[in-house]
């Protein structure tokens, strides 16, 4: 079996953390930043648009437990529109 | 010029074809002649002695010895000429042995006569003789061993409690070698890592060691006494000086990856130690796996978690330059890729796995704690097959040697299997059982008789899945019955390999490999520890397949080499060496292109451009000779003049 593609057995034993992303999305203005560097690649732009007329970004369906918490989305937002939250009892790889 | 013919019978090897009475009496006749005799064995002591005898009664000046290759004796007759107070270099010797009466038994008459021509080459050769005296350079008494595990720790601690510096590189993050991935270890069944993970502390810890892991050698320059060494040190993205092992990066790292330490049968994360007593005790961070790339950093959980500040993605590859006199190659083997045996199910399904597999799943800090569980379901499995020499012994597929430690490991296999689930079932496939050392036929024995092990004479055809089992298919060549065994899991035993990047490293170090990739020695019952190329010595499996008590004890030996070659402060070279007539020289530059040890180099000197020889680094190999249209460069004791008249001489008549 090569290497990559054996599914290790000790999967329990690593934890990884987690975070609840939380967007404001009247404050965006679609620069598509946070979607664009998301390293997990969780977000994406919405259909709808917001008060200001833009689309903003949203969780990708099914990945709402996915984010690590690196907080490079809040970082990266120029307009604060975009935060995530530790979430306590990390989650399995 | 007086010149003594010695003519060696070498028992019957060259007496019984080459007619040495007649040899004797037209040797005595050629010019410049004064003495010549046959003897029986000329390298034995009266050989010697006789030989000795007549140089000094004779007032002989040079000397021809008619006998076997000089690789094998000549160092003897060298040594012989010397006691006897002449220069070791007016000596020739005729190869009349495997250049004549070996390849021509069956034409005893015209052997002779080459045997003569041969006689009369050497002495065309030795006319243009000059006593020559060896270059003393001194020596820089540092050593480096590449590659750490179980031979290369062994070496260079050795090397180290004899006084000397030494420089230890290794590939991976950490000390170890397969050693440290194996669980308990034959015959004795200790605990690997509980006798291995001293030593690597000591190593790290030692004050003349100088342990760079992550870390490759690039470039090697120079020869015996003064290598001029460039390693590569890989950017690990944290500073070894600061980083504590405190795991708390590991804790907040949010990429999980098949652990290679572990065949990948465990997971780490993309910081991560390969295992718990890996030395030295410092992360990594694997940048291919890792959500940061050179160019952007999206992640920094480490980053932040690291206290002592010791991560650094900035971090860049670092050459460090080093000089020593010798070098220890102990770079170990490889086993064959699962993929390469897809008649045993190898790469298609999950439970056929490899002994090293195995031996991760055994070990209590393997990513099972030391339970055998199937890959597929983690259950664990009621039975086993294990098959031998997978890919070894079978020159169909090239390899036709045998790896050496896999009857052993498999026994230990069989054991250890026993011991933990007693109402498993064991089957082993094997072609024959070698266990030749000390304790291990015992060993086995006592598998076969206490543990209820089936061992299995004959070859396996074939292995397929059927529900959750799998099925081996094999004939038992005892009883001349195919067998069908179904089982939850297999393990076979892939045939040992020389590691993949040998090839490399030889080119680097001007060493031969031999066919199968494995390094060569000068000579394999007696100087099993050097490499042809002086100054470079072997160690472990990286030479042949070997089990940890043959790598030691190579290690020590080549250790104790290193050391008797430091006893002294400077080492005498062969004054063999390429020399510049300034007069012919047009400075072209040829010679430096050709050669391979970059040794010549163009000079500039009252308006003059001319090519200029370091004799330290020149090996004697005669290629700028070749190349120079101005036949301005000549090897000495191999010049021109001596070869041109050599070969005139064999053609003349
Ligand atoms: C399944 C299995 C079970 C075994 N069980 C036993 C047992 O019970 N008892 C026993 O006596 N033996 C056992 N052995 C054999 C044992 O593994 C070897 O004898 C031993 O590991 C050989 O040590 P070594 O240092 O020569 O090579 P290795 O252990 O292969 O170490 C070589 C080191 O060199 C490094 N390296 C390679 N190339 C370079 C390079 N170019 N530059 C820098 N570093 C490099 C490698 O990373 C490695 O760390 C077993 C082997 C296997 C496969």
């Amino acid at each position: 079996m090569a290497l990559a593609q054996r599914k290790p057995l000790n999967l329990e034993k690593f934890k990884i953390p987690r975070g609840r992303v939380i967007i404001f999305e009247e404050l965006c203005k679609g620069c598509e930043l946070c979607i664009e560097y998301c390293p997990k690649q969780i977000l994406e732009l919405s259909e709808d648009y917001n008060e200001r007329g833009y689309h903003y970004p949203v969780l990708k369906s099914g990945m709402e437990d996915e984010c690590i918490y690196c907080l490079f989305c809040q970082e990266v937002c120029p307009d604060f529109a975009i935060f995530s939250e530790k979430v306590e009892g990390e989650g399995h790889g | 010029m007086r010149v003594g013919v010695f003519i060696c019978h070498c028992g019957r090897n060259i007496a019984s074809v080459v007619d040495v009475h007649w040899l004797k009496n037209e040797a005595a006749k050629l010019k410049n002649v004064v003495f010549c005799e046959d003897y029986i064995y000329l390298c034995s002591e009266p050989g010697q002695k006789f030989i000795c005898e007549k140089i000094k009664e004779l007032n002989l000046t040079h000397i021809i010895v008619a006998a076997c290759t000089p690789s094998l004796h000549g160092e003897t007759f060298s040594r012989t000429l010397e006691s006897a107070g002449l220069n070791r270099y007016l000596l020739e010797i005729a190869n009349i042995r495997e250049q004549c009466s070996w390849v021509h038994q069956n034409t005893p008459k015209i052997a002779t006569k080459k045997a003569l021509k041969l006689i009369e080459a050497a002495l065309a050769k030795l006319t243009y003789a000059k006593p020559l005296t060896p270059l003393r350079v001194p020596m820089i008494r540092k050593a480096l061993v590449i590659g750490g595990g179980i031979a290369g720790i062994q070496a260079a601690l050795d090397i180290a409690n004899g006084g000397f510096e030494v420089y230890l590189v290794e590939k991976e993050p950490s000390l170890g070698g397969h050693m440290a991935q194996l669980s308990e270890t034959f015959p004795t069944l200790d605990c690997s890592s509980c006798i291995l993970t001293p030593k690597m502390v000591e190593v790290a810890h030692h004050k003349n060691i100088h342990l760079f892991t992550y870390a490759e050698v690039k470039n090697i320059e120079g020869t015996v006494g003064n290598f001029e060494v460039t390693i590569l040190k890989k950017p690990r993205y944290v500073w070894e000086d600061k980083c504590t092992g405190c795991n708390d990066c590991v804790d907040v790292c949010p990429v999980i990856v098949p652990n290679e330490f572990d065949q990948g049968l465990g997971a780490r994360k993309a910081i991560y130690i390969p295992f718990p007593q890996a030395v030295p005790l410092v992360y990594t961070i694997d940048l291919e796996n890792c959500l940061n790339s050179k160019k952007l950093i999206v992640c920094e959980n480490c980053f932040k978690a690291c206290g002592p500040r010791a991560i650094d993605f900035l971090m860049e590859e670092e050459e460090v330059k080093i000089k020593v006199g010798a070098i220890i190659v102990a770079t170990g083997y490889d086993l064959i890729p699962l993929e390469a045996l897809p008649e045993y199910g190898g790469g298609r399904y999950q439970d056929v796995i490899t002994s090293l597999d195995l031996e991760r799943l055994l070990s209590p800090s393997g990513p099972t704690g030391g339970v055998i569980r199937r890959p597929s379901d983690g259950k664990i499995p009621k039975s086993i097959v294990f098959i031998q020499c997978a890919g070894s012994r079978d020159p169909e597929h090239g390899r036709p040697y045998c790896s050496k430690i896999c009857c052993m490991y498999t026994a230990k296999h069989a054991l250890l299997y026993k011991h933990a689930v007693p109402e498993g079932k064991v089957y082993i496939f094997y072609i024959d059982i070698r266990a030749a050392g000390k304790r291990y036929e015992e060993f086995v024995q006592r598998i076969v008789e206490e543990e209820r092990v089936l061992y299995l004479r004959g070859k396996v055809s074939k292995v397929f899945r059927k529900n959750e089992k799998l099925v081996v298919l094999g004939v038992d060549t005892l009883t001349g019955r195919t067998v069908e065994i179904e089982t939850d899991m297999v393990v076979v035993a892939p045939a040992i390999i020389s590691n993949n990047g040998g090839k490399a490293l030889a080119q680097i170090l001007k060493t031969p490999i031999d066919e199968f990739g494995f390094f060569t020695e000068i000579h394999p019952k007696l100087r099993p520890v050097e490499s042809p190329a002086i100054g470079i010595y072997l160690a472990g499996a990286a030479q042949s397949p070997k089990d940890i008590s043959e790598s030691v004890a190579q290690a020590s030996a080549a250790a104790s080499k290193v050391l008797a070659l430091f006893s002294q402060k400077r080492i005498a070279l062969e004054p063999i060496k390429a020399e510049v007539d300034v007069k012919l020289c047009k400075g072209c530059g040829i010679c430096v292109k050709t050669c391979p040890f970059g040794a010549i180099k163009i000079i500039k000197k009252k308006k003059k451009k001319y090519a200029q020889v370091s004799k330290a680094v020149c090996q004697g190999c005669g290629s700028c000779m070749g190349a120079c249209k101005f036949r301005a460069i000549n090897v000495a004791h191999f010049t021109l003049k001596q070869l041109f008249s050599q070969v005139d001489a064999l053609l003349e008549g």
